[in-house]
């Protein structure tokens, strides 16, 4: 009894220790992330670590392997059809700023009471549903000769002969193909800007609408600076996208007739020419690569488009450093 | 007997479990099987379809690439030989993307039973997949093309019947624009699709450009055709310096190429090839709206089938002469092969059918190509190739059965595996961006740089 008395702490059954509200914080919070930390490691992390190692081998999808170190990557400097294929995806880049311009054009015209939005809305998003080897499909029919694209000119009195040939011609093939995918994405962007503008406060417009203001000066003073995160991230999202485009070359012209980008040429030698290794060095030089545009990009904004703090804009910031300089150059001219 | 079956499964699931417990799921579900059954796996010559393994009770599952007949005309090949053998079950599952599925799924062995074996499983990779189905010199008389799929003397595949390389065109077009007797050599076949274009309407070549294979199907052509050497595509491309050199005489690779490359350059071909439709060529062909493409002769079938006046698409053989001789490549379509990951039980039911398609079967006068067995007789759609001689290439001598592949993959030339090359030689003559010769010199190039790599003996 009196033994039982002196014992300061009670040993802890495991059921106790179990129960307790630490290990209970520990044992909920590692059964939640198990799930979708093993899928991230097992479809994502392993297959990573995978591509990795075989880039540094010559290999074929079957049969043996054998290390090569480097050579992989240089061969990928030294082949001229890898990096001419980048500049392909400056006609998809310049796709993304026409289809952010568009986006951001319809949204705002959603945002302002509009007959009918919920339905524009739909008929917009819709074709981000559609996947992208049926739009590839779609538009391969759309841009054939005499097709789709061909019949509706006509209706507008252009003569067969002079419509041009929409993915032969090697002056507008690549923009015909950017323009599936900005008709793809552009839906998807204007929801994405269309949520971040409705969070705007609606007494802003009429406040400044009191003021005199036009739906111009609105969308440019209240709209673009509330949701300017959200276009930078478009924007980067898009950049991004366009250097790896892939579907639409290579289900609309498999690449031929100089439309192939950096995936479908990575695509061709991995899979026609069974050169596993060298497609796997392609495709982290391709990941370098997008690390650095995304880096790029947001150095970019934060040093171009920064406006500051919620309290100070930044050319305000701006004004008030260069006074406090002024001032402490005229002290110290005082004190000399 | 009852009693020991049940025991036997029992002892096959505790088995199971174990291995389960500590190996991964597919491969020991497959090594499972094979160490349950007891009974050796005949060769396909011993079996007597019709007769033999009545007994056996197995589904058989066979993938192919057929996704367009599988539920149709495959079907009915199984329900066929399900009256003969009521016991054996088999089920067909088509493919798209055929070859790149193929290649990841083969490597696990949990992909059933039969299949068409990818090109690009090398020689000396069949026996890791697939079980020998007999000697090379017991099948070689039997069937057509197994040189294809042996090695070490073995035979692991055997072609689903063969395709002589040959021109798809409409006779009743080349008739009616005066032409009388087919042409025999480049510069004659292009002066009459300039005739065709100038007295008829029809598109006088159609490339199919935008398909892609259908370019790279003029690879087929490059070797017994123009060369009339049936050791040109696994021995003599493989060692000869230049082999896509310009020859002087109209044959050998160069002549194969210049006549698609003049085609397009002299205007003979669709105005817009990279908006060109397979699928509603096929019709086009039939009712002559084209007069010619260029194709292998398992697309006769289809071009008929396509339309209402089957009797004017006919197939003539590829337009070279050498030393005044005219050849034609003769070849194997795709190989069945049987998975060597199931139990012998499963192999033999797989045999059995397999030979009874082979043998047995309607599917090549369905197919209209030339049968497996060596006996059967040549289809009516190469009524034109009379006087022509056919040949398959021969195999690559010993020790060289892979040497084609690495250096052609190497190079990146890509022989009938890429297509991209032969698109290059269109988009050059179609925007008159660079001349035969500089890219065949190009190939030439590349070709002796994977020799190089591949430590190929060259001879000048």
């Amino acid at each position: 009894m009196n033994s039982q008395m002196t014992v300061p702490k009670e040993k802890k059954t495991f059921k106790q220790w179990f129960g307790s509200r630490k290990v209970q914080k520990w044992v909920i919070i590692t059964t939640f992330m198990f799930l979708p930390l093993f899928l991230l490691i097992l479809f994502t992390y392993i297959p990573f670590g995978k591509m990795i190692q075989f880039s540094f081998y010559k290999m074929k999808y079957i049969g043996p392997r054998t290390f090569v170190g480097w050579k992989n990557y240089i061969d990928v400097f030294k082949r001229s059809e890898c990096f001419k294929s980048l500049f392909v995806s400056l006609y998809y880049m310049g796709g993304a700023i026409v289809q952010l311009a568009l986006a951001l054009f319809f949204a705002t015209l959603m945002v302002f009471k509009v007959k009918g939005s919920g339905f524009y809305k739909g008929a917009m998003f819709f074709p981000y549903l559609i996947c992208g080897i049926a739009v590839g499909f779609i538009f391969k029919f759309f841009y054939a000769r005499g097709y789709v694209l061909d019949s509706i000119l006509q209706l507008f009195g252009v003569a067969a002969e002079d419509c041009p040939m929409w993915l032969q011609d090697l002056k507008i093939n690549n923009i015909s193909l950017a323009a599936t995918s900005v008709w793809r994405y552009t839906g998807q962007n204007m929801i994405l800007f269309l949520g971040a503008m409705m969070s705007v406060d609606t007494d802003l417009y009429e406040a400044a609408y009191m003021d005199g203001a036009n739906k111009w000066n609105q969308f440019k003073s209240i709209i673009l600076p509330s949701i300017k995160s959200i276009v930078v991230l478009n924007l980067i999202l898009s950049i991004s996208g366009s250097l790896s485009a892939f579907e639409p070359p290579y289900v609309i012209t498999n690449g031929t007739m100089g439309t192939g980008t950096y995936f479908v040429i990575m695509n061709r030698l991995a899979h026609e020419n069974q050169k596993v290794g060298l497609a796997c060095a392609m495709a982290i030089v391709l990941l370098l690569i997008i690390v650095v545009c995304t880096v790029a990009q947001k150095l970019f904004f934060k040093y171009a488009f920064d406006d500051g703090t919620d309290d100070e804009s930044k050319a305000a910031v701006r004004k008030r450093k260069k006074a406090e300089k002024a001032a402490r150059k005229a002290a110290k001219g005082g004190m000399a | 007997m009852s009693i020991k079956l049940s025991d036997e499964k029992k002892e096959e699931n505790v088995m199971k479990a174990k291995r389960l417990f500590f190996a991964g799921t597919a491969a020991a579900a497959a090594f499972c099987m094979s160490a349950v059954a007891g009974a050796e796996v005949p060769t396909i010559d011993s079996i007597n379809v019709g007769e033999d393994y009545q007994d056996i009770t197995a589904t058989v599952k066979i993938l192919t690439n057929r996704t367009d007949i599988v539920d149709t005309v495959y079907k009915g090949y199984a329900e066929q030989f399900m009256e003969l053998y009521p016991n054996i079950t088999v089920e067909y599952e088509a493919i798209t993307d055929y070859e790149e599925s193929l290649i990841l799924r083969l490597p696990t062995g949990d992909w059933g039973d039969i299949c068409f074996i990818p090109t690009s499983v090398n020689k000396d990779e069949l026996s890791t997949y697939f079980i020998p189905l007999g000697d090379f010199e017991t099948l070689d008389p039997v069937y057509n093309f197994v040189q294809d799929k042996s090695y070490d003397g073995q035979v692991y595949g055997i072609a689903n019947g063969g395709t002589a390389s040959g021109v798809v065109y409409n006779k009743r077009i080349w008739e009616e624009a005066g032409i009388t007797e087919l042409p025999t050599t480049p510069e004659e076949f292009l002066e009459d699709l300039q005739t065709i274009k100038d007295n008829t309407d029809a598109i006088p070549l159609y490339t199919n450009f935008a398909a892609g294979w259908t370019m790279g199907a003029w690879d087929a052509y490059i070797g017994v055709a123009a060369t009339g050497d049936p050791d040109f595509m696994n021995y003599t491309i493989v060692h000869a310096k230049d082999p896509f050199a310009d020859r002087g005489d109209q044959t050998g690779p160069f002549a194969v190429y210049y006549t698609m490359y003049e085609a397009v350059k002299r205007g003979l071909v669709e105005e817009d090839p990279a908006s060109s439709d397979w699928e509603s060529s096929k019709g086009r062909m039939n009712s002559g709206e084209i007069a010619t493409m260029v194709l292998g002769s398992w697309a006769v079938q289809q071009c008929k089938d396509a339309g209402s006046t089957p009797d004017d698409v006919g197939y003539m053989p590829f337009p070279i002469t050498v030393d005044g001789k005219r050849y034609a490549g003769a070849g194997g379509n795709y190989s069945f092969g049987i998975n060597n990951q199931t139990s012998e039980e499963q192999q033999t039911a797989a045999m059995v059918y397999m030979k009874w398609l082979l043998e047995e079967s309607p599917i090549y006068a369905d197919e209209g190509s030339i049968p497996a067995l060596k006996s059967g007789d040549l289809p009516d759609a190469l009524a034109d190739f009379e006087g022509v001689e056919l040949l398959a290439d021969n195999p690559a001598p010993a020790g060289e059965e892979t040497l084609f592949n690495e250096v052609n993959n190497e190079s990146e030339v890509g022989i009938n595996n890429n297509d991209y090359p032969d698109c290059e030689i269109l988009e050059a003559a179609l925007y008159d961006s660079s001349s035969l010769e500089d890219i065949m010199a190009d190939w030439n190039e590349k070709w002796s740089e994977a020799q190089e790599y591949c430590g190929v003996e060259v001879f000048e």
